[in-house]
Parts: C-alpha cells; structure tokens; sequence
C-alpha cells in the first residue's frame, strides 16, 4: 500500500503530468519510507531514468514541503518483497543445502494447484500422456525418465506437467520440484554468469527431485543454455531424479537443438497430446465452468466447441467472456450470450467499412453501377439504393454529412440527412426495404 | 470585448466516469471487476481507431491505483523498447494498449511472452487492446499467440450517433461546459463524427466559449466552426432554421435532394485551412 507521504505526492503528480505519462511511469512506483530518504521502488532501469530525468526534483520539491520530515527520494528498481514473487537464483547453500527446510519451489514459477490430474479432462487425444504422467507422478524417477511430452500450443501440456508436479508433492511434501520455462531458465543462467554466481545456478538445478521443464523448443540456437542443461539433464538423471520436458513438437524436428539433447530426449519415453475431439472440448469447457461454479448448459459447451476446435486456450477465452457476461447481467448463460462472445473472439463482423465499399456493396446487390449511385439521375432505381447506401455511409463510418454528400457525387449534407431520414421511414413502412438494408448491413459488418 | 482564455485547461481524465459506455456497459462492468477484485484475469479490448482502447485501460489503471493496487498503462511501439516490460510482472494490473504495433517484432514478442508468464505465475491481472482480437494479430511467436487466445475478448462496441450526441455532452458536462441537445445535434450533422474528433472540437468550443464569455448555442456554434473552416455560413444557414425546415428551395426534383436544399452550397471553403 503507498504510503500517505507518497500518496500526498501522488495526488500533486497527477494534477502535474499529462494523464498518460502518470499512469505509465509514476503509477508503477513503489514507495518504501525509509527516514530521512522515500525510496521509490520501479519495475526496471527505463522507469527509473524517466522519473530521474523529468520529476525527481519535483517528488524532492513536494517532500521538502511536506511535514513528513523526509528529505529526498531516491529511485532503484526493485520491488517490495511479496510472498508470490519469483525468487531470484538462490543465494549460495540455500538451495544445495540440502533437503530439509527448503522450499520446493525456489527455481522457477509456483506450480499452480488447480493444474491437477482431477481437473484435466481425459479424451482420446490425450489420453496416453495422462496415463504417462499419472506413473510419473505417483513415481518420480522410476516410471519414464525422461518424459517428454509434445503437441500444439494450447493443448494442455503444462496442465499435464504440472499435474505431475503436483503429484510429486503431494506423495512427497518435502521434494524439491521446479517447474521452469525455458525462457526462464535462459534468463537465470544469463544472469548467473553475469553475476558470476553460475556455481550456484548449476547446484541449485542439480539438487533438485524432479525438474519439469516447459517449451523445450526455446533452446533452439541457444548453444551456451543447451550445455548447461545438458550437464544438469544427465545429473538429475543418474541421480534417478525425474525429468519432464514439454515441446511443441516431435524432438527430431527441433531445429537447432544438439542432436545429443535430442537424442537423451528420447531414452525415456515419448508422448503426443492431439487436438481435442468436440466431445472432449465440450467436457473441457463444462469442467472449467464447474470448477468457477458457473453453469454452463451443455448446448452452449457444444456450440463453443463446435467453433473453437484447435486450441484450449481459445475455449478458455470464449467461456470467460460468456461468464463475464452472465455474471453482468444475472442472467443464466444462454447461446445468444456464447455467439457475442464468438463474434467478439472470431471477428466476425472485422471489415473494414468505408464509403467505397458501401457504394460498391450496394450497386452490386441492386444491380446497377457505382457510377449510377455518384450520377445526377433522378430515376427511382437508383435514388432508392442511392439514399440506401448514403444512410449506411452515416451509420457504419464516422465520415461528416458533408464528407458523405461529397463522396456521393458533390451533394449536400441536408441531402445525406435527408436520404438517411427517408430510409428511417421506408424501413418503418415497407418491409422490403427493411429486409434490403438488414441484408446489405450484414453483409457489410460480416 | 473578447477575454483571453488561459492556456491552461483541466485535461480530459481517463476515468470511468468520463466515458460513456454505449452498448458497453457489460465490458466496463468487467474492467471495473479486474481493476479492483485481486484474482488473476485475462482482458483483450479490440475495436477502431477512436473507439476507446485507451481511455479504457487508463481507467482501469487509475482505478487500481487508486485503491492502492501497483498497477500500469504501457502504450507500446511509443518509442517505448522492449526492456520497458522487464519487472512489470510484479505489478497487480498490467495494461498494454496497442498490441498490434508491435507485434511480429521478435524481441517484443519475446518480452510480453515473459512478462505473461510471470504476470500468470503470480495470479496478476493483464488487460490488453489491439485494433483486432488476438486470433487476427500477425504474431510470430505461437506460444505467445496461444496464450493471448485465452483471454476474454471484447470488441468495443461503436456508438450510434444518438449515442455520440450524449457522450459529447457528458464530456462538456464533465468538464463543466453546458451542450444543448440541439447543439450536438447540430454538431452531428456537419462534422467528423469520430468520439475523438468531436471531443477535440469541443475543446476548440470550450476555448471560444470562454474567451467570447458565451454559451454554445447553435449561432455561437456555427460562428466558430466558419472560424475554423468547418462549415460554411450558408450551410449552417439552412441546418439552423430547423433541420432543413425553411431554407432557400432549390426548385429541383430530385428525389433524393430534400426539398429545402440550398441552391449552392459552399463547404470547407474558409481561407483558413
């Protein structure tokens, strides 16, 4: 929470910056009162030389007139301590200092608790990787070492992953297990030798039980990280420690990774997790909803997974938005609800509309010439699709009356007002119309 | 006597309460939740140029801020680099407007990769706008993409023009301007009809209204825009005496001419440009 001197500084900021700049570099600050100085903790180096550069004398200024009695600020990037934050590389001995008393989670993000073998829904495209990583899991380091687990994105390998994690903690709550993405791992390693703290790095990862490892094909071209982990890979293997590793796809197709990784890749065994068949998308979806405690209607899961087939990313998002929706409303989830939450996830209505378009749309759709549209004629086949379209024009582009008269062949704005009153009354009056301009919409807005 | 209006005004604010929701009002329902409730969500406003992406996810950062929360607005490709988004895992909400400038750029790509992940490792919230929903962005980067697919995905509904008409008087409203109803009617009718093409002529209004100590009535009004090369006196001429109700006729037959239509019409013809 900031604290009051802080908040008094921010009040003053606000009323000082453009909104825009508050809100991107003063917002993200951090205040940590530590007399006589205010530390100002920042995400990194680019917000600290922003704030340094156009407002630490003013944050001075303010403290200095303030009664707090601190008497300057001083910018570093950091954050205040927080249980959830991601640990840097373990200080020397914390991790290699053996199993008892040190956290399991110390490398790498927290294993996420809802990522369970009871929520993940089993369906023929992934079936043989639970199995897999169900033995894993009640055996670490026993069943398949490595287990290498492959597939699209979005297909639910680092729910099966950290499953297994999960699993391993649950037989065992003192083990040590990580579960790193490969991205991180990089980042770490890159750090620890900047630091020169790679001993430390490598005792850490090799004293680990079991090391789950995301996204493999990030070490692609990445020599230096690939050494390393080859040296950890064997270590935690013939300490029989258990090693999972996902990849989007088969090892051998990895391009730029050793062919030795790629082979010890494979001395375990190897699983594919498919793209989920409908019936298993639809359970997805309901279980998701379930463990919300949101109702969620068969017809609706179906209809989802119907549209959304190749990704569970995809289902995710869609059920979200169906949610967020019902829960605004109070109302049960209906379809009406899943097609706007696909509409606004698919695009479908995503076309660019400009007066052009319009004009072509809809001399195409009565059949006449664009040119009859932009002509001085008078006759009624082509005024009626002429005040048609300039009323589209007004009510799918933000263009000016007078910019649409001018595009409709130099005519006035009262003219546009006039057609787009016109149509208001046809479309009232004769259902023809009505039925021509929703068609015309539709097609327009897709 | 004209008085010389300060050159200082209150900016806009970016707030909830300065936007008018429209057919939004379930999307701003749902922003407002994930500014202030602390479980990890997922948002992806998409919508045109103008359509309030930005005002948006300002809002949403304002008001976590506002009740204490470590939050921030990143307007990317804004001469921003990548390393803007290193540590910004660790804030409660994250907002990123204008995804699509800098997608396909590798070292971006890789940058909000981490910064997702580290964002969902904490159980953070992460709102982001794009012109387009996150299928449509041209990313490089599939787990990226995957990722992004997961979020709920709004588009930002655009307003009709009754519905511009208010939110343009709400925003005089807010900044203590008063617009009648036949006024932005009025302005409706003759201008860009863009939210922030009109909002930035209400700032040219409050100006003139200030410095000439006038109300925005629809002579005042169409004093101005003549001033600014907006509209022609004899376009005006017509609109203002009732929508067409008695201007010159133009003898013409026109079916699709209205029947008060001026003989000529002159616009955008000011010397000033």
């Amino acid at each position: 929470m900031p604290t009051p001197v802080w908040n008094r500084c921010l009040e003053q900021l606000r009323a000082d910056l453009p909104e825009q700049q508050f809100n991107t570099w003063i917002r993200p600050l951090q205040a940590v009162e530590d007399s006589p100085v205010l530390r100002l903790l920042a995400p990194n180096r680019f917000v600290v030389d922003w704030v340094s550069n156009h407002c630490l004398s003013r944050i001075n200024e303010l403290l200095e007139n303030d009664s707090a009695g601190l008497t300057a600020a001083r910018l570093e990037v950091g954050s205040r301590p927080i249980a959830d934050a991601r640990p840097a590389i373990p200080a020397t001995g914390t991790a290699a200092a053996g199993r008892q008393g040190v956290p399991s989670a110390r490398l790498g993000g927290k294993l996420n608790p809802d990522y369970t073998f009871a929520s993940f829904v089993e369906g023929k495209s992934n079936q043989l990787a639970r199995a897999a990583g169900y033995q894993v899991g009640l055996n670490p380091g026993k069943a398949y070492n490595p287990l290498f687990i492959y597939g699209g994105v979005g297909l639910g390998k680092t729910h099966l992953m950290q499953s297994i994690g999960n699993q391993v903690l649950a037989g065992d709550p003192n083990a040590r297990v990580a579960y790193v993405h490969s991205e991180q791992f990089v980042g770490d390693m890159v750090r620890a030798l900047q630091h020169n703290t790679i001993n430390e790095f490598k005792a850490a990862y090799r004293s680990l039980d079991a090391l789950l490892i995301d996204d493999i094909q990030f070490f692609a071209g990445k020599e230096r990280s690939q050494e390393e982990f080859f040296h950890t890979f064997n270590a935690l293997l013939e300490g029989q420690r258990q090693v999972v590793l996902t990849c989007d796809r088969y090892p051998k197709e990895v391009n730029g990774l050793e062919e030795r990784l790629k082979s010890r890749f494979g001395w375990g065994l190897t699983v594919a997790v498919e793209p989920p068949e409908l019936e298993t998308s639809a359970a997805i979806l309901m279980s998701k909803a379930a463990a919300e405690h949101v109702d969620l209607p068969e017809e609706v899961a179906f209809f989802i997974a119907q549209r959304i087939r190749s990704n569970v990313r995809e289902l995710e998002g869609a059920l979200r938005r169906v949610m967020a929706n019902s829960a605004f409303t109070g109302r049960p989830i209906t379809l009406d609800f899943a097609r706007e939450a696909l509409r606004d996830l698919l695009a479908l209505q995503d076309r660019l509309v400009t007066v052009e378009n319009i004009q072509k749309t809809v001399a195409e759709y009565f059949k006449i010439r664009v040119a009859d549209l932009l002509s001085k004629r008078r006759n009624r086949s082509v005024t009626r699709p002429r005040q048609i379209a300039m009323a589209l024009a007004k009510e799918l582009t933000s263009h000016s009356l007078p910019e649409i008269g001018d595009a409709f062949g130099g005519r006035d704005h009262t003219t546009v007002l006039h057609a787009c009153r016109r149509v208001k009354l046809l479309r009232e009056s004769e259902s023809r119309v009505s039925e021509d301009y929703q068609n015309l919409l539709r097609v327009l807005t897709g | 006597m004209q008085q010389l209006p300060l050159a200082v005004r209150p900016a806009d604010q970016a707030v909830f309460e300065s936007f008018y929701p429209g057919d939004n009002l379930s999307l701003v329902h749902a922003l407002r939740e994930t500014a202030l409730i602390d479980r990890r969500n997922l948002m992806w406003l998409w919508g045109g140029e103008g359509a309030g992406k930005s005002h948006l996810l300002q809002a949403c950062v304002s008001l976590a801020g506002q009740s204490g929360r470590r939050a921030a607005y990143l307007p990317l490709g804004d001469s921003l680099p990548p390393g803007v988004l290193e540590g910004m895992e660790l804030v409660d909400l994250l907002c990123l407007d204008d995804i699509d400038r800098v997608a396909g750029n590798a070292d971006w790509e890789r940058g909000l990769f981490a910064t997702y992940e580290g964002l969902a490792q904490r159980g953070a919230r992460l709102v982001m706008s794009a012109g387009k929903p996150p299928l449509h962005l041209p990313l490089r980067l599939p787990d990226l993409a995957s990722r992004l697919a997961a979020a709920a995905t709004w588009r930002i509904r655009a307003l009709g023009d009754e519905a511009r008409a208010a939110a343009l008087e709400q925003r005089a409203r807010w900044r203590g301007l008063e617009l009648p109803p036949e006024t932005s009617a009025y302005l409706l009718n003759r201008v860009e009809r863009s939210l922030p093409g009109l909002f930035r002529l209400l700032d040219e209004l409050d100006l003139a209204a200030l410095a000439a100590q006038k109300r925005l009535t629809i002579p005042f009004v169409r004093e101005v825009l003549e001033r600014l090369g907006l509209e022609s006196g004899q376009v005006g001429s017509v609109a203002s005496s009732g929508r067409g109700g008695s201007g010159v006729s133009s003898g013409r037959t026109d079916a699709d001419t209205p029947p008060t239509a001026p003989t000529a019409v002159a616009r955008r013809t000011s010397s000033r440009t």
